[in-house]
């Protein structure tokens, strides 16, 4: 294959009376495309038309008027971004905009939360010998194979209102008598951040093992504390990890909807139990639709940024394909 | 792995060749085969290219109007630097990429539009290209089953091959676990049980250690004049070249610049490149000239033969005569006092970078075969004899 | 590398990682624990609640829908999947760049980074709108085992496509070189040289769609309530129970239990290159 890209550096000067344009590569190129088309294509025409499609209806539906059983009805309006930003005939509410800062809030310390929970357990592996390492990292990732709905139950045995940790926190004066840890927005952090840290701990895990430890070693001679040589020789060589990590994390955290309706109650409203609500309970699909609009661009920025970011650390993360 | 001729190849040739080796060749592609068997056995693995010409996307052209006659049984090399088009050639030959333009005549049927799978040619690959998922044995029978032959006569024939090539011990394994040269034998077999008409070879020897590629390049050559295939080998590689091959074909920007038996592209290089290509030389432009003597940087060169349109004078270093000063001879044209820069000393040659009375610089080679005797070190003063006949003329 | 790190650091380590094991284990232990809990008007653990599963339909009935779905969206989607990503890897035009080649991998990468609810969410209007204009695509097994290949299908081609990229280019060659045709090629070479990757994508499409909840649940009709979706609706309703203890401990055993044979099984193997017998 070196051929083919070394015959690149022949000048044109070599190219005197021989055909102009290559009709064969042309054929290649095509018997290349139709072969393409005929693996690729159904998996590529499935995934358009059972998800790229239907969330362009979606969104589209954002743009609709409401009709009489919560169903979009034509004439096109933005009454319903209106209506996530807070505006409606009552005058201005901020009601939506506190659910969705609320939500970003909680993926947000989720994330910083796994962070914290990670990078302990993370090194801790790398310090073990290679052959131990995949076992310990494999009973990281165990629990997060079981459903989701199951892990986030196992919470509500933990901090409802009859368990011990209720108990405990209400003998401390923490918590009135009688009521639990959950629901509320504490319990709906520890259901997030137990649930997402796997998704912390793999990518971190896999930027350590790559860790060049003879920049290590050099910044051992130059830095006094253990701190401050982990903060300039460690730290950094872990950031494609931990942007990875922190993207795997903030973006399902952002929109759950399991957690929320499980541990999180009526009072701490979050933005994919509002948004399920608007299909599944008073249907008002146009709302809905407008209020996942905003969830999208949220999640689009934050993939924005991810990948800036990583282009500036140089990093091929997510480039596979 | 033993680098001696394998004992077995040497009972092979001993006994009467098995007519599916070398026997009735109309035959060795049988009617259930889908593959073009040739017409008659007497052009049977004869390429002829007319006209090929390949140009990639950008309008780079790989290869550029070639035309080309291999003979049946010949060991035929494509040698140039890389980039040169020799693969992309070849790969047209073995039908992984077809001809912008041109006709490719493989045991005289029109093939540059068959697919790979119906020429009767296989191919030995730089990479060995052999399937991890297969045992040694299983890998040499793939081409067999492609082909739907009956399994007990695939058996007899992977079994005969892998006893050929010495490989039998391992037929269990998996290419994983053999080493280079068992691989590149392996890769051999598999292209060799099919019998082809044409076997190509895309330097197949360049991932081997420098012992092992001697050893396998004499053993190549061994087995192809056994077996009577043709073999197209591609080599960047001017030494296996010399070593292995019947004709050779020098390429440059997709163009054949000399194409001739070994010998004769040696001592008779028509271009510089050729000649700077295929060993070393010296070579000297010259813009005038009076009867046959060349008026050169160095100075004038007598040379062999009548000047015509030449411009171009060469030697090569092993074709110039040393001589200690006192004992030159002072009666004969094209003798060159010179001092030794730099003495290179090769086991069996020694070469010296000689540098003329004007500055100019003169490579030459001396056999050690009295170094004891005769030798000089740098700073030391030598007289060059560059004999009229040793002169070769090019254009240019 | 292990020996670079000074003992009172590794010290610390194991002291500030174990508190996240247990953080990990704790939850679910709690809950197998639970679900020996004494039968109704009884003192000492019991398996009762276990016995009251097996006598409880809705259970047996959302298992069975929930194995079938798996089982059923996993070959699919591997065979979507496989196709997918060797496709991609050999007949993807590398000479190509900028937005229109790069359209494959953006449709492939879709189904991965949407968020699950708005996934079921579109999906959901979607099959609803379909049903309404067509009459078929009523909610059910049928439509959530659709979209459940639609993320199945993406995690296949990706591991089928990372197999595909550590191979010698030249291995496909040799096969056509060698007489086979486009078919006999896939099915003599590619097909059993990416077999690890299509049985590791078929675990991984299986696991995808037991752990998946939200994107079942918003597709999910009236007849077609899966394990999770079961436990879920009861918890959502009367909060924690016994009997959900002992279901979600099965879950979680079959889970664990699976993992851990799996990671032993393929540690085997890794140790010992396969000898393979002659065909």
């Amino acid at each position: 294959m070196d051929e083919l890209s070394d015959a690149a550096g022949v000048p044109m000067s070599a190219i005197t009376n021989a055909p102009q344009s290559g009709t064969a590569e042309r054929a290649e190129r095509l018997a290349r495309a139709w072969r393409l088309w005929i693996t690729a294509g159904p998996g590529l025409f499935w995934i358009v038309l059972f998800l790229v499609l239907p969330s362009m209806i979606l969104l589209a539906i954002g743009f609709f008027s409401i009709g009489n059983y919560g169903n979009p009805h034509l004439p096109l309006t933005l009454t319903p971004i209106r209506e996530v930003a807070g505006y409606s005939i009552l005058g201005w509410s901020p009601a939506n905009i506190t659910t969705i800062l609320r939500s970003l809030l909680q993926a947000v310390s989720a994330a910083g939360l796994t962070i914290l929970l990670a990078y302990p357990v993370v090194f801790f592996i790398i310090a073990q010998p290679p052959a131990l390492r995949p076992l310990l990292l494999l009973f990281v990732i165990l629990p997060s194979w079981t459903n989701q709905v199951v892990r986030t139950y196992a919470w509500m045995e933990l901090l409802g209102p009859g368990s011990a940790l209720s108990h405990l926190a209400q003998t401390l004066g923490l918590l009135p008598p009688h009521l639990g840890l959950m629901p509320g927005l504490l319990a709906m952090q520890i259901g997030l951040t137990y649930n997402y840290l796997p998704y912390m701990v793999v990518p971190l895990y896999a930027a350590a093992e790559k860790l060049d430890w003879s920049l290590v070693e050099a910044g051992r001679d130059l830095y006094a504390s253990g701190a401050r040589l982990f903060w300039s020789a460690v730290f950094p060589q872990t950031l494609p990890g931990l942007l990875s990590g922190i993207i795997l994390v903030a973006i399902p955290a952002f929109g759950d909807y399991v957690v929320p309706t499980l541990l999180g109650g009526g009072k701490s409203m979050m933005i994919g139990a509002l948004i399920a609500a608007q299909f599944l309970q008073t249907p008002n699909w146009p709302y809905g639709a407008a209020l996942t609009i905003f969830m999208l661009i949220f999640t689009c920025a934050g993939l924005l940024v991810f990948r800036v970011m990583s282009k500036r650390l140089g990093s091929s993360e997510g480039s596979m394909l | 792995m033993s680098g001696r001729l394998p004992g077995s190849l040497n009972a092979f040739i001993a006994e009467p060749v098995p007519a599916t080796i070398t026997g009735n060749r109309a035959q060795h592609l049988p009617m259930s085969a889908p593959v073009a068997a040739a017409p008659n056995g007497s052009i049977r693995g004869a390429i002829a290219l007319e006209g090929i010409s390949r140009v990639f996307g950008g309008g780079v052209i790989a290869v550029d109007q070639i035309n080309l006659t291999i003979q049946p049984g010949e060991f035929f090399t494509l040698l140039g630097p890389s980039g040169c088009g020799k693969t992309t050639l070849l790969r047209m030959i073995a039908g992984f990429e077809t001809p912008d333009a041109g006709r490719i005549l493989i045991s005289g049927r029109e093939m540059q539009n068959v697919p790979a799978h119906l020429r009767a040619v296989n191919t030995v690959f730089q990479s060995y290209a052999l399937f991890p998922h297969l045992s040694v044995a299983e890998n040499i029978e793939f081409g067999l089953r492609m082909r739907r032959i009956a399994r007990p006569e695939r058996k007899l024939r992977v079994d005969r091959i892998m006893a050929l090539l010495q490989i039998d011990a391992f037929a269990r394994r998996n290419p994983a676990q053999l080493s280079g040269g068992q691989r590149q034998r392996v890769a051999l077999a598999r292209a060799l049980v099919n019998e082809p008409d044409v076997v190509l070879l895309d330097e197949p020897l360049s991932a081997l250690d420098a012992k092992l590629r001697a050893e396998l390049q004499v053993e190549l050559m061994r087995m192809q004049k056994r077996l009577g295939m043709t073999f197209v080998f591609v080599t960047h590689d001017q030494h296996e070249a010399l070593v292995m091959s019947d004709r050779i074909a020098v390429m440059e920007r997709g163009r054949l610049l000399q194409v001739g038996p070994v010998l004769d592209v040696y001592e008779q290089p028509r271009s510089v490149f050729v000649a700077e290509f295929l060993g070393q030389s010296n070579i000297w432009k010259f813009a005038t000239h009076a009867g046959n003597v060349a008026q050169t940087p160095i100075g004038n060169l007598v040379v062999g033969a009548p000047i015509g349109t030449q411009r171009t004078a060469m030697i090569r270093p092993e074709k110039i005569w040393l001589y200690p000063e006192a004992e030159a001879p002072g009666d004969r044209p094209n003798l060159f006092p010179g001092t030794v820069r730099e003495a290179i000393y090769q086991g069996a040659s020694t070469h010296y970078h000689v540098e003329l009375a004007d500055g100019a610089m003169i490579l030459a080679l001396d056999t050690n075969n009295q170094a004891a005797e005769r030798s000089w070190g740098p700073g030391e003063k030598l007289v060059l004899e560059l004999k009229p006949g040793n002169i070769m003329l090019i254009d240019g | 590398m292990s020996s670079r790190l000074a003992p009172p650091i590794r010290r610390a380590l194991l002291l500030s990682s174990m508190p996240v094991y247990l953080l990990l284990y704790a939850p679910l232990a709690l809950i197998a624990i639970f679900s020996f809990a004494p039968a109704p008007g009884g003192q000492a653990a019991s398996l009762h609640w276990y016995g009251a599963l097996w006598h409880e339909p809705d259970v047996l009935a959302a298992l069975r829908r929930s194995v079938m779905l798996a089982l059923g969206s996993s070959i699919f989607g591997t065979g979507l999947g496989t196709l997918m990503g060797f496709g991609l890897s050999r007949f993807r035009s590398r000479a190509r760049s900028g937005f229109a080649a790069a359209i494959p991998s953006l449709i492939i990468y879709t189904p991965i980074i949407m968020p699950s609810l708005v996934f079921g969410i579109a999906d959901l209007i979607f099959f609803n709108l379909l049903h309404k204009a067509t009459g078929l695509f009523a909610a059910g097994l049928l439509t959530m085992g659709i979209a459940h290949v639609t993320f199945q299908a993406p995690y296949v081609a990706l591991v089928v496509f990372a197999r595909m990229s550590g191979l010698d280019p030249n291995l496909f060659e040799a096969s056509h070189d060698l007489y086979a045709n486009g078919w006999q090629s896939f099915f003599h070479l590619t097909v059993p040289v990416i077999r690890p990757a299509i049985i590791g994508g078929f675990l991984l499409a299986f696991t995808l769609s037991i752990d998946d909840f939200t994107i079942s649940y918003f597709t999910a009709g009236p007849g077609s309530t899966t394990l999770p979706i079961y436990i879920y609706s009861a918890v959502a309703r009367k909060g924690v129970a016994p009997d959900i203890n002992a279901l979600a401990t099965l879950m979680i055993a079959t889970v664990i239990g699976t993992g851990l044979l799996q990671y032993l099984f393929t540690r085997q193997k890794e140790r010992r290159p396969m000898p393979r017998a002659g065909d």
